[in-house]
């Protein structure tokens, strides 16, 4: 579980700042390279053999992430600070090595334990990547920005139970308590990221 | 918090009060977490007790899992930390969600009590509370765990409660959904499926056990503690004035002392299990705290015999106006 007291001081920020640019950009950088990597994967996966009624939703989950990542792109005021873009590169490092991980050949279309790990760390990722909490009170509801992060984190929680379905029913040989193991593993990551995210978005 | 360590699952609790005293443990709701038991502590650890505290799986600090959580795990969780802290055996008070867990751990675990106490639960689906509980998983599913926080509000506390409080549930909930996640509240509800109703093992339940139920609660209504009530031999139902279902939140005054009384009791062989009605005082310091309860305990309304005259049965006629003839 992520302190809480780490939302609550960006959203103090975000509360004495607004949305500036240099939020926004924060903000996207992070969202996007997550879901740039689940989109990766399930661009990998949709056109495994034998998927029969998951390839539905496989398809789906990619073209919703694509949608999330199209609408925060477009909405974002881009800040033109290039240091942004590498500290933040830094920050969202661990996510993108393990989706390079789960993406190496031969890639989870022929590695079953490839294949449970990317739905597992989609599955972290859609979870515990959250930013409702992040806005302030007095936010204007109708600031594209804030409809843009509103709509994508009630589209992750439809997205959300894709993945659980997916974890929960797949046919796999990985024993329950190692795939109970790799999805807190997986949190834990994702933890570890947006943690340093949240204390990023909360320095002037 | 500690935390220990349940197979693979870490556990988050809080023990607090001095080592040989009575041990009480709290059993939360749903969406709750351990640290809503922070102001029982408060009370009852000046008062000679120790408070043990943790989150469920699933909940607060302590592991969520995703795929798979078995209802009856959550009683041999408490069995396992008991024996890690080294208690042997104690008073365990439980309300709602956690209130199914009491039920089954006084079922199978009887020996480990000294008592307990059920607020706000069942011990079987009712027809009405299994669609509720449906309701609440679509919702929860389709919709998100921000318009199932929005949906408990209402069903579980007052009017005046939500009105006094209106400025706050914004944080409230925004801490709410800090705190918990939606796969693994879905991952609890999910559990359900697999319920077998507990009535039938009741009867195993010898522990002097409390079965506290708030007057106009319709998330668990009177029905499922009347159910618990029949058939736990050792047992009062308690029924606290004017509460909705979480009245451990909203009047944790009247709660902590109507636990304070039954403990006592306990403590000092005094309790008589009857499976008699009582109705718990409104205020906290009153002299008679269990006040008997006149009645149909099952009835809303409570209907006379119609022994008056029969002219005042019926509400009177209004005569029609008289009316003037126009020209």
């Amino acid at each position: 579980m992520i302190d809480p007291a780490l939302y609550d001081k960006a959203r103090d920020r975000i509360a004495a700042a607004g949305f500036t640019p240099e939020i926004q950009t924060k903000i996207t950088l992070l969202v996007c390279t997550a879901k740039n990597g689940n989109l990766m994967f399930h661009s990998g996966v949709q056109w495994m053999q034998n998927l029969n009624v998951v390839q539905q939703f496989i398809l789906s989950q990619y073209s919703r992430e694509l949608e999330a990542v199209t609408l925060l792109s477009r909405t974002t005021h881009w800040s033109k600070d290039p240091a942004l873009a590498m500290e933040g590169s830094r920050i969202v490092a661990p996510l993108m090595l393990a989706w390079g991980q789960i993406m190496l050949p031969p890639g989870p279309m022929l590695n079953p334990q490839a294949a449970y790990r990317g739905i597992s760390l989609g599955h972290a990722q859609l979870a515990r990547i959250r930013l409702l909490p992040v806005i302030p009170d007095k936010a204007d509801p109708l600031d594209p920005f804030v409809v843009a992060l509103q709509r994508i984190e009630t589209e992750n929680g439809r997205m959300l139970q894709t993945q659980i379905r997916l974890l929960k029913n797949i046919g796999t040989e990985i024993p329950i308590e190692e795939r109970e193991a790799l999805v807190e593993q997986d949190q834990e990551l994702v933890d570890g990221v947006f943690g340093e995210f949240l204390t990023w978005l909360a320095a002037p | 918090m500690p935390t220990t360590q349940y197979g693979h699952h870490q556990v988050h609790y809080e023990l607090t009060g001095e080592a040989g005293r009575p041990v009480i443990t709290f059993l939360n709701g749903l969406t709750q977490n351990a640290n809503l038991w922070k102001s029982y502590a408060d009370y009852f650890v000046p008062r000679g007790y120790r408070v043990l505290a943790y989150d469920m799986l699933g909940q607060g600090r302590s592991s969520k899992p995703v795929i798979d959580i078995k209802l009856a795990m959550h009683a041999d969780l408490l069995d396992h930390l008991l024996e890690q802290l080294d208690i042997e055996k104690t008073h365990l008070a439980s309300i709602s969600f956690g209130g199914i867990v009491g039920l089954d751990f006084a079922i199978r675990y009887g020996h480990r009590l000294h008592s307990l106490t059920a607020m706000s639960t069942f011990a079987e689906l009712t027809p009405q509370l299994g669609l509720l509980g449906a309701v609440m998983l679509q919702g929860l599913a389709e919709v998100g765990l921000p318009y199932l926080q929005s949906m408990l509000y209402p069903m579980n506390m007052s009017s005046a409660w939500i009105a006094a409080n209106r400025e706050r549930i914004p944080a409230m909930k925004r801490a709410g959904y800090i705190g918990n996640d939606g796969y693994a509240m879905q991952n609890l509800m999910e559990s359900f499926v697999e319920f077998e109703p507990l009535t039938p093992n009741l009867h195993k339940i010898k522990v002097p056990t409390l079965i506290m139920n708030g007057e106009f609660d319709f998330f668990t209504p009177r029905e499922c503690h009347e159910v618990i009530r029949s058939k736990v031999k050792n047992s009062r139902l308690l029924i606290v004035q004017r509460a909705y279902h979480a009245f451990t939140l909203e009047m944790p005054a009247v709660t902590m002392r109507q636990l304070e009384i039954f403990l006592e009791q306990v403590g000092t062989k005094t309790w008589q299990g009857d499976q008699s009605v009582w109705i718990a005082a409104d205020d906290p310091a009153a002299e008679v705290q269990w006040l008997p309860c006149a009645g149909d305990w099952m009835r809303a309304v409570q209907a006379q015999a119609a022994t008056v005259p029969p002219a005042a049965q019926a509400p009177a006629r209004r005569k029609a106006p008289t009316r003037k003839k126009t020209p």
